[in-house]
């Protein structure tokens, strides 16, 4: 099955905008993540602390739908979703 | 009522929203937290709309590297306050109204006192902490706040209604660390332009607000799109708010 990750603002520069992916299925959020994240390791670092959890201030959507940081691990993907990550954007 | 000069200056603005709304924005007082990259143009396109009382608030000295964004200063100012430089500024574009400008840090013990009774909020801060602060004014008063931020070419933006719509803890439950952002003027001048935009809707009473909406705006590849955003049951900060039959103040 395949999803579409979103990056935006400082992510985006580091991942680009979007990304297809395919992914087998019982895919968790944080797993999808974390595999796609890893081959960018200043990206990674950006979206990951140094145990390979969530940053606290990290956003995650599912089809528009907010999803916890905290629930990401338990959180399955399905075909056809479209994920965005993002940070709050903090200048003015 | 308006002046000869008044009838003049707003004519093409009134052949939109007529005296009525224009009695709406020179009755309206707005608060705009912050004199730097967004403060800028939210000031300037909101004194020359009309509307009448202005607070700016800006605790920083105008420096050089201000400069490629913060369009109310300009090379002359460098080492003047930015409220100076920012009163200024304002009052020359626009001769008609009141400009408070407060020279201090926005925190926790005067928050409150420097909103007053102020309309509404804009944040053009540079910082979470701070815009937290501005939040929980804002659901205390029961008044919005328009939120913007930036980073690069990248912007977002969204008009939070306290009691109505998600509230910035709600959307950005914990803060991003603080950097020296790169940045270049025409972001912030597009986010505060849209956040102006949204300040003088919601005080005509007309339009469609951004709310339940965040405005994502990718000045690389020239694609702004946005976001549906929910209002979190259990946000610390807005939680227990009942939602509001009449989201805007009737003036």
């Amino acid at each position: 099955m395949t999803v579409k990750i979103r990056f935006f603002a400082r992510f985006r520069e580091l991942f680009g905008a979007d990304i297809m992916t395919d992914v087998v299925t019982g895919t968790m959020f944080t797993s999808l993540i974390t595999t796609i994240a890893k081959k960018n390791p200043e990206g990674y670092a950006a979206i990951f602390d140094e145990k390979g959890a969530f940053r606290e201030f990290v956003i995650l959507m599912k089809n528009g739908k907010r999803i916890d940081i905290a629930d990401a691990a338990k959180t399955p993907v399905a075909d056809g979703d479209e994920i965005a990550v993002f940070p709050p954007v903090a200048g003015g | 009522m308006f002046s000869e000069r008044e009838r003049e200056r707003y004519k093409r603005q009134m052949m939109l929203f007529g005296d009525e709304g224009q009695e709406r924005l020179k009755k309206a007082h707005i608060f705009i937290a912050g004199a730097g990259g967004l403060g800028s143009p939210v000031s300037l396109y909101l004194a020359v709309a009309g509307v009448g009382t202005i607070t700016i608030v800006d605790m920083d000295m105008v420096d050089q590297t201000n400069l490629n964004r913060q369009i109310l200063h300009f090379d002359r100012d460098i080492g003047r306050k930015k409220t100076a430089s920012a009163k200024e500024k304002l009052q020359e574009i626009n001769p008609d109204i009141t400009v408070n400008a407060i020279d201090v840090k926005i925190d926790e013990t005067n928050a409150a006192d420097l909103v007053g009774e102020a309309d509404g909020i804009v944040d053009a801060m540079d910082n979470y902490p701070t815009r937290y602060l501005l939040n929980e004014v804002a659901i205390a008063k029961e008044i919005p706040l328009f939120h913007g931020g930036i980073r690069g070419f990248y912007g977002q933006a969204t008009t939070i209604i306290p009691g109505t719509t998600p509230c910035l803890k709600c959307i950005f439950p914990k803060a991003p660390p603080m950097e020296v952002f790169p940045v270049v003027g025409v972001t912030p001048g597009i986010i505060g332009t849209v956040q102006a935009n949204e300040v003088i809707k919601y005080l005509l009473g007309t339009g469609e607000l951004l709310t339940n909406r965040l405005f994502i705006w990718d000045g690389m590849q020239a694609h702004a799109e946005e976001i549906c955003v929910e209002r979190n049951p259990a946000c610390e900060a807005c939680g227990g708010m009942v939602k509001k039959t009449t989201a805007r103040k009737k003036k």
